[in-house]
């Protein structure tokens, strides 16, 4: 059985846009038109909330923990009746999982070539090529320096 | 050009000049010709993209993206997105940083640290609503070659729409601008069940998340669609080149050509489909092209 985190809900709730997670009476309006829910066995966005309201942190930030079956879709967002933004308590689920070095390998990649080299996607000859074949110039210059932002 | 030519910087975020860079050629022809005057900016980084990078860490999303912000504000132009990805992060995290939580505090500090600031005096504006500022009227008067018989499924994509109270760009579950901009090319907009639904392209399960876009395009394809019509080129990718997956790992077929608005106005305004690129599709749109020419 999963151990309860004592001040998972503090810190989860300190996360911006998470702050509203005890207002959530358990409905169930975020989860009928979840994509997630419709597709992934496990994922329900009503019980993430309620693992994260008793603290049972350990089953949201564990490695291939069910929140990163979210498709970010946000339709919770607009259905939440009570501004709890299930996919707001999910994103910050996510970091307090990454931080923990809990998110999966691919995530972690993306998010630190974001951070080393200011874009998502490495320029290569071959897209260089492409873009010179249409008539394309090159790729506007990313930014540099991009580490003291991200101490 | 006129004095009333819109001007932009366009900001092209990743995927479209370095994946999908026929995306942004059309991009560039189509609303050069509506007149729009977009310029090209050094500096930017990543948006960064809403769901992995935020994910890992909204602290870095976040201050990324107020940075970007501010670069854009130097050049005292709103920014021009072609996708919905950079349209939701860049304007959400001026939401928040108008708004001014713990974190956008946070961020401050570190922007005048490196003399740069935020003061929410520029928009960012997603293609869709810049074409709606100019008028459905003026990207009729540029169609040379109407679309007329051509039936579109519209897909918006999800961080185009929601959350409507921070993105503002369309009713979160009723939209109606991007069918009435596929209209003024002569097509017929297409309604489908699940029409506001999820691309799937988020979701990490690579099954469940080809589930996800399969039935969307079999809704699609029932609605009697000759092809889709994106905004994202996120949701393109899941759309075009996951029709090459759906096939593989799930066994269904649908052969649906998928095309970025850009793409649909530049074919209207007579581009022809070699110059344009479209070759490059997984999912080849001749079909619906001999559609438009039928």
């Amino acid at each position: 059985m999963a151990k309860a985190i004592p001040d998972f809900k503090d810190k989860l709730s300190r996360i911006e846009g998470a702050g509203r997670l005890t207002a959530c009476y358990q409905c169930s309006a975020c989860v009928a038109e979840c994509p997630a829910a419709q597709q992934c066995g496990d994922f329900n966005p009503r019980l993430i909330v309620l693992a994260a309201l008793l603290g049972v942190g350990e089953l949201l930030v564990e490695k291939d923990s069910v929140i990163w079956q979210c498709t970010t879709c946000y339709k919770c967002y607009e259905r939440c009746p009570q501004g709890t933004h299930p996919i707001e308590v999910i994103t910050a689920c996510k970091n307090l999982a990454a931080a923990i070095g809990n998110a999966p390998e691919e995530i972690t990649a993306l998010h630190d070539t974001v951070a080393g080299n200011a874009t998502l996607i490495m320029p290569s000859t071959a897209i260089e090529k492409r873009r010179g074949d249409l008539g394309l110039g090159p790729v506007p210059a990313p930014a540099e320096d991009l580490e003291r932002l991200l101490e | 050009m006129s004095a009333s030519s819109p001007e932009y910087t366009l900001f092209l975020g990743c995927m479209i000049p370095l994946r999908h860079p026929q995306i942004e050629l059309s991009a560039r022809r189509s609303l050069g010709a509506l007149g729009m005057v977009l310029s090209d900016s050094d500096g930017f980084s990543c948006c960064p993209e809403p769901w992995n990078v935020k994910g890992a860490s909204l602290d870095d999303w976040l201050v990324l993206a107020a940075r970007n912000l501010a670069v854009a504000e130097r050049s005292g132009r709103d920014l021009l997105v072609l996708c919905n990805g950079c349209y939701s992060t860049l304007t959400e995290a001026g939401h928040l940083m108008s708004n001014g939580g713990e974190a956008a505090e946070r961020v401050r500090g570190k922007l005048e640290a490196l003399g740069l600031s935020y003061s929410g005096t520029r928009r960012t504006r997603h293609v869709v609503q810049a074409l709606c500022d100019l008028g459905t009227d003026a990207v009729s008067a540029s169609v040379t070659r109407p679309l007329s018989g051509l039936k579109v499924a519209v897909h918006h994509g999800c961080h185009l729409l929601r959350p409507h109270e921070i993105l503002q760009v369309d009713d979160p579950f009723d939209p109606v601008l991007l069918e009435g901009l596929v209209e003024a090319l002569g097509a017929e907009a297409v309604r489908y069940e699940g029409y506001t639904d999820c691309c799937g392209k988020a979701t990490r399960d690579q099954d469940s998340s080809l589930r996800i876009a399969s039935n969307k395009l079999a809704a699609m394809k029932s609605a009697g669609a000759d092809c889709v019509v994106v905004v994202c080129p996120a949701c393109f990718e899941q759309m075009d080149l996951g029709q090459v997956e759906i096939k593989r790992r799930l066994g269904e077929e649908h052969r649906l050509p998928v095309l970025h608005y850009c793409q649909l106005l530049a074919l209207a305004q007579g581009g022809q489909p070699d110059s344009l690129g479209l070759g490059r599709h997984r999912v080849d749109v001749k079909p619906a092209l001999q559609k438009m020419q039928g």
